[in-house]
């Protein structure tokens, strides 16, 4: 009978099934979220807080598409948008296209395996995300908006999505059973 | 671990999840392009007043600070601080400008601006975002804000409040790129309109062709249009290359709190009846008859 050595035994984490994975993201974002709404400034220094919904989006979407966490975005965005005096929807799009994009991506690509594409994927759909929320707000407002408060919250979300993502792993496809790959 | 690729069987079959995702990203654009029309835009103000009522009006309940009196204790220093606060900005004016104002109305037998009344709230919570620059602060109409109120802090004119919920108010800030203020130079007494920068300075339009800001003379509102009242600090200007910029006062002294006053009611005139009196025929019309 073989016996069990440290090296073999699994985390918490990786037991955890796509649902209380999905929640746990879904409170981290909320958290974040409402943090990132009271003021920010350390020593004078004001801080570019992340935007947290995109990486639900991004990280939900490499796993493919599935309804819960869509609906997840929506609400999030629609909190988004009122946060941030948006108009109605435009954070929903920005969520929803980038969760899209990412699970397009994942579908075409080895996101797990092919390191090359694990980093460029989140880097290019982060900077696609911040590119087109830039257009929707210069657009919306009738003027372009100032692009270094978004350049510093893409920089955030993007390092902080680096040290944060595994939160954000559903860990197996939508329908896909434990144990059961490919 | 062995992932469906380029050439895997599920990216044949087209998911109704996709299409799921068409209905949801078309009706995100649906909404936004439909609040391009103000009246269904304005549909939409009950729900963000009340998200931002749920956001920045309400405290937390804590049950054991309510058992314990602690939040009781906590909520009468709260309002003991800020109305220490606003005394404290108004004797320090007051003592400085009294005396002379006193004075000056005698000699012009004027008569005095009523007092400000105000609410003093919390900034619950602010967003630099791409949109509009907005902050929110935790007292609305139960606490006497009106709206279109103008908010200030130590440092001079915020915003005005631009959405006005139950227990929360939303300010438009005056750095701001959508923001309009009309402004005058404190020494040059020069007119123009202030409106926010992208790199947080203010910009000035509609400025007069020949007269010129003194260069570090502070900018105060200058009443026109009756938004704001006349005097409130709002920066210094600066000659910046051919234009003139303005450093924000608001900016280098944000307590995170704000004194939100009422907008000056500017009173229509009377409209008086005038009574025509009845003409009597007199005795030339009478011969002429």
């Amino acid at each position: 009978m073989p016996r069990s050595t440290p090296r073999n035994k699994k985390s918490l984490w990786s037991q955890t099934g796509p649902t209380p994975r999905l929640l746990f993201g879904a409170f981290a974002i909320a958290a974040i979220g409402v943090l990132g709404l009271t003021p920010r400034e350390f020593f004078g220094f004001s801080v570019a807080w992340p935007y947290a919904a995109l990486w639900g989006a991004v990280g939900w979407g490499r796993v493919g598409l599935s309804v819960r966490p869509m609906i997840l975005l929506i609400l999030f965005g629609l909190i988004q948008d009122v946060t941030f005096h948006a108009p109605l929807g435009c954070f929903v799009i920005l969520n929803l296209l980038a969760y899209g994009a990412s699970a397009a991506i994942a579908d075409m690509f080895d996101v797990m395996n092919e390191p090359l594409v694990a980093i460029l994927s989140p880097v290019l759909l982060f900077s696609g995300a911040f590119l087109l929320l830039w257009l929707m707000a210069s657009t919306l407002e009738d003027h372009p908006v100032r692009v270094l408060p978004l350049f510093a919250s893409l920089l955030t979300t993007g390092l902080a999505y680096a040290v944060l993502q595994k939160i954000f792993d559903l860990g197996r496809r939508p329908g896909e059973l434990a144990g059961q790959v490919g | 671990m062995a992932r469906l690729g380029r050439s895997g069987t599920k990216s044949q079959k087209r998911s109704p999840k996709r299409l799921i995702l068409g209905v949801f990203i078309f009706a995100a654009i649906a909404l936004v392009l439909a609040q391009s029309a103000p009246q269904i835009r304005t549909l939409f103000n009950p729900v963000r007043t009340t998200v931002g009522d749920r956001l920045g009006g309400n405290e937390g309940f804590n049950a054991w600070a309510w058992m314990t009196g602690q939040a009781k204790r906590e909520r009468r220093i709260k309002e003991l601080e800020a109305e220490v606060r606003n005394l404290s900005r108004y004797k320090a004016a007051a003592i400085s400008m009294a005396e002379r104002l006193e004075a000056y109305e005698e000699i012009l037998n004027l008569m005095g601006e009523p007092p400000a009344r105000g609410v003093t709230a919390r900034v619950t919570a602010e967003n630099d975002g791409p949109f509009a620059q907005t902050i929110l602060a935790n007292a609305g109409r139960a606490q006497g804000v009106e709206p279109g109120a103008v908010a200030l802090n130590e440092g001079g004119l915020v915003g005005r409040v631009i959405q006005l919920g139950e227990y929360s108010s939303r300010i438009l800030l005056i750095t701001d790129f959508n923001s309009r203020v009309p402004v005058m130079g404190e020494v040059s007494g020069i007119r123009a309109i202030l409106y926010g920068g992208r790199d947080g300075l203010g910009s000035l339009t509609d400025l007069p062709e020949r007269d010129q800001f003194v260069e570090g003379e502070r900018i105060l509102t200058s009443a026109e249009g009756g938004a704001f009242p006349r005097g409130l600090i709002v920066g210094e200007v600066r000659k910046a290359g051919d234009d003139w910029r303005v450093n924000f006062s608001m900016a280098e002294r944000d307590g995170g709190y704000v004194q939100m006053i009422p907008p000056p009611e500017i009173r229509k005139p009377m409209e008086l009846e005038v009574e025509e009196p009845e003409i009597a025929a007199s005795p030339a019309q009478g011969a002429r008859q």
